[in-house]
């Protein structure tokens, strides 16, 4: 999936939206765990669809229908290939991954789960992790527990591995933090569920952007990505599970797009994936994906991974030339997500002041109230990176940094 | 477009060095507001002698907008009764809408007539006047945060 030599500023060019300005200054837009930009590819691609070929999709026979078929299924190949899937039928099209994770807790876990069972996760996880398994605990009578992390921000795998007793029936942990940007051992993590015969659902929102992604060296039970975070847009995802996984699991939704054949006596469903795909799906935002996917392929997922890993270490470094900045998370494989307050200084007066001077970040919980429980704070500070930022943002939101603490202190 | 335009001087004046700061020996109204979800907490302590506001202290972790509106609101009702207190947060109320108001009646709190422009952060300073009403209505706890996700 490399692709050659790494031309950072001609790929940022790449993205029509970071030539804007905000509040008068360049924009610096370190708020891509929140939401990715689009490449200008991802937005001709959907704009050529419906100017050429917007039709429904598996139902009409006339050109444009085919047309709409074939891309948007192009973009389960691609995605297949992507995370290195076994097949194409065990990629599920999802709206993102709350609904991918939402899915496997209705359709995997609830059947499966008697009094007195149990979940795994762990204390850094989203809370798209956390409530459908609290949800179908409620439903079910099973009990969610939590395995710990170190101060620095790392799964205490010891731990997580002695919590995998012979009650839990599933594991479900976040492959990079989307607050503190930990990367867990998801291989290690696996092999161990394993052996103990109990699923490993892996949350991968974070890590599809930046890392290398694949399920079968993994060795996970559910791998569930969503496509905004990889420059695509909203309301795509995907959720993929082992076929065998697939084929026992009911519908979660019921519809049209999702069967064989329907009388008032019984219902027939499809194979998966479209057991799983009740209705018209996000179309466009699907063939939207596909070509992201590709842009993806061109920069080259490992170029990413080292020009992203770089510009990390160099904030990192920066960040710490701020008197009196906290960082949140300093685990030794991390992915370029810095979490941070500076003290005295409340996290919405920071965001809100660099916004004035053009720079872009995230501020609260993150929707990780455990994690931030266990920092002991209400809220963080959040730049987000991504491979088409640069050094010099980098500096510029320093600067910014320094210019909001001297207005406060 | 500065970036004091929200944070002008006197707002961080009252931030760094807020006014009515502390707790009250013996309160006769006190409520604790909170936006758990922003991080903000302030407790409000009265002493209401004749329906009207003979001492107030506030304390709590909270950003600058909640606690300059909760230091320059202290300032503004002292002496208050409820009646007129409720009049007033009309007022402000109206101020963060981007409403006609009474800025002359509201006197420093009329800053905030900045957060027309960032809807997000009108909550913070909305949490110091629902407090202050929880309080006098004898009601222990106040939010301003609704559907925040």
């Amino acid at each position: 999936m490399s692709a050659g030599v790494f031309d950072q500023a001609a790929r940022r060019a790449d993205f029509p939206l970071l030539t804007r300005e905000v509040n008068g200054k360049p924009l610096v837009y370190f708020d891509n765990a929140n939401t990715a930009q689009k490449p200008a590819c991802v937005i001709e691609t959907v704009d050529t669809f419906y100017r050429r070929h917007n039709a429904n999709v598996s139902r009409a026979v006339h050109t444009l229908g085919e047309e709409a078929t074939a891309a948007y299924e192009a973009t389960r190949d691609k995605l297949a290939k992507f995370i290195n899937a076994p097949s194409r039928d065990e990629v599920v099209f999802t709206s993102g991954t709350t609904n991918a994770i939402n899915l496997v807790a209705y359709s995997y876990a609830q059947p499966r789960l008697r009094p007195g069972d149990e979940i795994l996760v762990t204390q850094m996880e989203h809370h798209a992790n956390i409530v459908p398994w609290q949800l179908v605990c409620e439903r079910t009578g099973a009990t969610l527990k939590v395995a710990p992390i170190t101060p620095e921000g790392e799964l205490i795998v010891e731990r997580f591995i002695e919590l995998l007793t012979p009650n839990v029936k599933l594991a479900a942990v976040v492959h990079v933090s989307n607050v503190i940007g930990t990367v867990n051992p998801i291989a290690q993590l696996a092999r161990a569920c394993k052996a103990r015969g109990i699923a490993l659902l892996v949350d991968g929102s974070q890590a599809a952007p930046h890392l290398p992604i694949d399920v079968q060296a993994l060795g996970c039970d559910f791998y569930a990505v969503t496509g905004h975070k990889m420059f695509a847009p909203t309301g795509t995802g995907a959720l993929w599970a082992r076929r065998e996984h697939l084929d026992a699991m009911p519908p979660f939704f019921g519809g049209g797009e999702m069967i064989r054949a329907v009388s008032f006596e019984r219902t027939v469903f499809a194979d998966p994936p479209h057991k799983f795909e009740a209705g018209t799906p996000n179309i466009a935002g699907f063939v939207g994906l596909g070509a992201a996917i590709d842009y993806i392929g061109e920069v080259g997922i490992d170029n990413i991974r080292q020009y992203e890993s770089e510009l990390l270490a160099y904030a990192t470094q920066a960040l710490r030339s701020v008197d009196g900045l906290r960082l949140f998370g300093q685990a030794r494989e991390k992915a370029a997500v810095l979490s941070f307050l500076i003290d005295g200084v409340h996290a919405h007066d920071l965001a809100t002041l660099l916004d004035q001077e053009g720079v872009a970040v995230r501020s609260g919980h993150h929707c990780a109230h455990p994690l931030m429980q266990f920092y002991g704070v209400p809220a963080t500070a959040r730049a987000s990176l991504a491979f088409y930022n640069t050094r010099e943002e980098v500096d510029r939101f320093v600067a910014a940094l320094e210019k909001v603490r001297r207005l406060l202190m | 477009m500065s970036a004091s335009d929200l944070y002008r001087e006197n707002v961080l004046a009252h931030n760094r060095e807020p006014r009515n700061h502390g707790a009250l020996a013996a309160p006769t109204h006190a409520a604790d507001g909170a936006n758990p979800l922003c991080g903000d907490s302030l407790r409000m302590e009265l002493a209401v002698a004749d329906g009207h506001i003979a001492a107030l202290r506030f304390s709590g972790e909270s950003c600058a907008i909640t606690i300059a509106t909760a230091s320059m609101l202290s300032e503004r009702v002292a002496g208050l009764d409820a009646a007129a207190i409720a009049v007033l947060r009309r007022e402000f109320e109206a101020l963060l809408r981007g409403d006609p108001c009474d800025a002359d009646a509201l006197g420093e709190l009329a800053a905030f007539g900045e957060l027309v422009r960032y809807p997000a952060r009108r909550k913070c300073a909305q949490l110091p006047w629902a407090t202050l009403t929880a309080a006098l209505n004898g009601a222990a706890r106040a939010t301003t945060e609704k559907d925040d996700p």
